[in-house]
């Protein structure tokens, strides 16, 4: 408690540390508000600049935009059905459909209390236990674990977002073949990367780098969410959504306070685990909810209580995040790899030594943490008042916008062309996947769990001989694969039930 | 804000003192005429905040500083190196585009998976980082402590032991752990990982018995007592892992591979241009503040230097000791 202490009062008492408080506050929001660009861009634009800050600012900047990043997608989300960056994907389901009814303040007024709540738990858990936990996931959790853990994750995927479930299968389905294109996991063989198509020959080094899920991302949610508001405004169908200005009450979060406290675990637990992060924490966030909920019915027609399983759980994970990379020196994405750069520019490296080293740094950013988070309920509660009135502007103009910066966006995430591509062919198909019931998301989730399910399926087979059987002699690896095939079950048991796939069979 | 602009301000008289001192001191660093007038682009075919992305940061500050140009940093991660290669070959000849790769360009191109040829459709300016690798192992690891006692158990449980390794097909790492099994005739396991962080964690968290690794990448690591190495692959022992065998003095008789990083410019760039981005590559690993940058991952226990010719020369050794393995494991085109 007194290093709690002692860092806010570095972290309030030194000008600067405020200034750059603030601005990585302000930029991390604006960057994961903004499509296209997101948090990562951000980092990876000021990266340079952190060689001459002090390291204890630099930390606390970059730690402090991840918090304010994550939440700031949401509001794009909730109101254009365009998340601001991957993790705010699953809030589109339920966030859109609110501002449809016209229900957007309250729609972003669950995201932000969610999103604060989530990262002051998680950043609470992280200040009690960091050294414990890391210690106990990074022995706990070996490939095989992983991998089992991330097959439950593709259980749970197919009922997110398609019409059926065999729909939503589907369309995992075509996912994990696209995770396959680029190089493999374990000998580094190209894949896809030459070969013909309809007797044209090809070869490309940019598809050994595989499909990223981002510019998918961009292009199923964005790029498709422009066509299909251009076709219905052709179409003279489209209602520009009315702003709703109001807060949820108190009762209503009352009553999704279950789904609240899954959601905070769910998303630390994810954000521990090397690979995994914020973005799975989200998806895994909602389909839990949504298996959960009583009215299952609503999910997906603009249900509150799957913002909150989204928001809180992808805030959660950024606090846990910090774990591995500050006790072990194991960064589990792209932006806690950049964080661990700032730590070798400087001079020091992540590691058990650091709390001993460098404990004022430490104790600096958790503070920092901590208290971004709870900025995010005042800075999302003015936003509330204030942001819902984009959705005066009429789309003809937000359009060309919203395209420009996905475009950016896409390409500034590896500098490859390919990425540009594949958003603009992703906002097609995204565009012809929306009209017949198939899922976005679910090839989105596939796309990402595929790649990591690969890797670790293929370590885990290494280190048991190739010998299937392996997986059921670890407890962990065991229950949740176990767990994942009932899921998978009683799932295809009530599709049969629920729907009129008896009476199809009959006829 | 006083101390940043105090850095700024000592940053910018240093820039200035550097640029007056510049055509005096630094001799052979006068720009060719009309080149560098505009920022150059440096690729660099790994993410932000790697060791590839350090470097190229480190060394792009040190030429700006003797050198008077400027340099933008781009990163284009993917497929191993390989998804960079493009566009660098798709900028124009004219020096402003510099390229940061390691050796896997050299093992890629051995293997047949790139055509370009480092050394010929590319002009290496320089190489800044050449390190040697070691194995480590847990240091509360009780079952084995030093190499004498790993290689009796491994001995003992032949194809038992478990090493984390870097699994690309012909990779440096595993073309090394061939010739020494050979050499030794041991069995090791080894399981390909995609991911240096998850390597680390492997080990740490006892799922692999033992790593492969260059010592600047788990410096954290060793310092903190978490890992110790047992066996370096070097002629000679360097000073700093005095009490650690090399894999000569246990008894495998073969030039371990290294891993060097470097610099390089397309093929058909004006000489005189790349006669001063090489000057002025030496120059920057000459400063300061890159030799405390080296030095801080291990780059300064053998001579990390080589100039044009001496990297072309490193790069052809290179490839035919690759090929040779290559064709012995039958693998490659």
């Amino acid at each position: 408690m007194e290093h709690f202490i002692g860092g806010t009062m570095m972290l309030f008492g030194d000008p600067q540390a405020i200034l750059i408080f603030v601005l990585g506050l302000v930029g991390g929001m604006l960057f994961g508000a903004i499509p296209g660009v997101n948090m990562l861009t951000l980092g990876a634009v000021l990266l340079p600049f952190t060689i001459n800050m002090n390291a204890s600012h630099a930390v606390m900047l970059f730690s402090v935009i991840y918090c304010a990043g994550v939440f700031g997608g949401a509001i794009t989300a909730i109101l254009f059905n365009i998340p601001g960056a991957p993790e705010n994907a699953p809030t589109c389901f339920d966030g859109y459909p609110m501002t449809l009814k016209g229900q957007s303040g309250k729609a972003i007024g669950a995201a932000v209390s969610c999103s604060a709540l989530g990262g002051v738990a998680s950043a609470i858990l992280m200040m009690t236990a960091t050294g414990a936990i890391a210690g106990w996931a990074v022995r706990a959790f070996g490939p095989q674990e992983i991998f089992a853990l991330i097959f439950f994750g593709l259980a749970v995927s197919a009922s997110i977002g398609a019409k059926t479930l065999w729909k939503g299968w589907l369309s995992v389905f075509v996912g994990l073949i696209i995770a396959t294109i680029g190089t493999d996991p374990v000998g580094g063989v190209p894949r896809f990367n030459e070969g013909s198509v309809f007797g044209l020959e090809y070869q490309s080094y940019y598809l050994s780098a595989g499909i990223h899920f981002i510019p998918m991302i961009l292009g199923f949610f964005a790029v498709s969410e422009v066509i299909t508001q251009a076709m219905s405004i052709a179409e003279g169908t489209r209602e520009r959504p009315k702003a709703g200005l109001e807060f949820p009450t108190l009762s209503e979060f009352w009553s999704v306070r279950v789904t609240m406290v899954r959601s905070i675990f769910i998303g630390f637990f994810a954000g521990i685990l090397p690979g995994i992060g914020a973005t799975l924490a989200a998806f895994l966030g909602y389909s839990q909810a949504h298996r959960a909920s009583k009215n299952k019915a609503n999910f997906g027609k603009g249900e509150l209580e799957g913002v909150v399983a989204s928001e809180t759980a992808n805030n959660a994970a950024t606090g846990a995040a910090m774990i591995p990379l500050l006790a072990l020196g194991l960064p589990g994405g792209a932006l806690t790899a950049m964080i661990m750069g700032i730590f070798q520019i400087h001079g020091m490296e992540p590691g058990p030594l650091i709390f001993i080293n460098s404990s004022d740094l430490v104790w600096i950013t958790f503070a920092a943490m901590f208290w971004a988070n709870l900025c995010i309920v005042f800075l999302g509660w003015l936003q509330t008042k204030t942001v819902v009135h984009i959705l005066r502007v009429p789309f003809r103009w937000l359009a060309p916008g919203i395209l420009l910066l996905a475009t950016i966006g896409a390409y500034a995430l590896r500098n490859l062309v390919i990425d540009v591509w594949v958003m603009f062919l992703a906002g097609i198909a995204g565009y012809l996947l929306r009209k017949t019931g198939y899922s976005a998301a679910g090839i989105v989730l596939g796309l990402i769990l595929g790649k990591l399910g690969e890797s670790a399926f293929s370590k885990s087979m290494q280190l048991m001989d190739y010998d299937f059987l392996g997986f059921f002699q670890r407890p962990i690896a065991a229950g949740l694969l176990i767990l994942a095939v009932i899921v998978i079950t009683t799932s295809i048991i009530n599709e049969i039930r629920d729907t009129d796939f008896q009476k199809a069979l009959m006829d | 804000m006083t101390s940043f602009f105090r850095n700024a301000a000592a940053a910018a008289g240093f820039a200035a003192a550097v640029a007056l001192a510049g055509p005096a001191g630094a001799e052979g660093l006068e720009k060719p005429a009309g080149f560098g007038n505009r920022p150059l682009t440096m690729i660099v075919p790994f993410g932000a905040g790697g060791g590839s992305d350090q470097l190229a940061r480190a060394m792009a500050k040190a030429m700006e500083e003797v050198a008077g140009i400027s340099f933008q940093v781009v990163n284009k991660p993917g497929g191993g190196g390989t998804a960079a290669i493009p566009d660098f070959m798709l900028a124009p000849a004219d020096g402003y585009t510099v390229l940061e790769h390691i050796d896997n360009a050299i093992s890629a191109f051995a293997a047949g998976d790139i055509r370009e040829n480092p050394a010929e459709d590319w002009v290496p300016l320089c190489m800044t980082q050449i390190t040697f690798s070691q194995i480590y192992i847990r240091s509360d690891e009780d079952r084995f402590t030093d190499w004498e006692s790993f290689s009796a158990y491994a001995k003992a449980h032949p194809g038992d032991v478990t090493m984390a390794n870097l699994g690309k097909v012909g990779s440096m790492e595993l073309v090394v752990m061939e010739q020494l099994q050979e050499a030794l005739g041991l069995k090791i396991k080894q399981i390909a990982f995609d991911k240096p962080a998850e390597r680390y964690g492997a080990l740490i968290g006892g799922h692999v018995d033992v790593l492969f690794e260059q010592p600047g990448d788990v410096r954290n690591f060793l310092d903190a007592e978490q890992m110790k190495p047992i066996l370096t692959f070097l002629a000679e022992r360097p000073s700093a892992f005095a009490d650690t065998p090399t894999h000569k003095e246990v008894g495998a008789d073969f030039d371990a591979l290294t891993r060097f990083r470097g610099f390089y410019v397309k093929a058909g760039v004006p000489q005189d241009r790349i006669d001063f981005l090489a000057a002025a590559c030496k120059a920057g690993f000459e400063t300061e503040d890159y030799q405390a940058f080296n030095k801080k991952k291990y780059m300064h226990l053998i001579d990390s230097f080589r100039d044009t010719d001496g990297s072309i020369e490193l790069i052809n050794n290179a490839v035919a000791s690759y090929r040779e393995m290559y064709k012995k494991l039958g693998i490659g085109k």
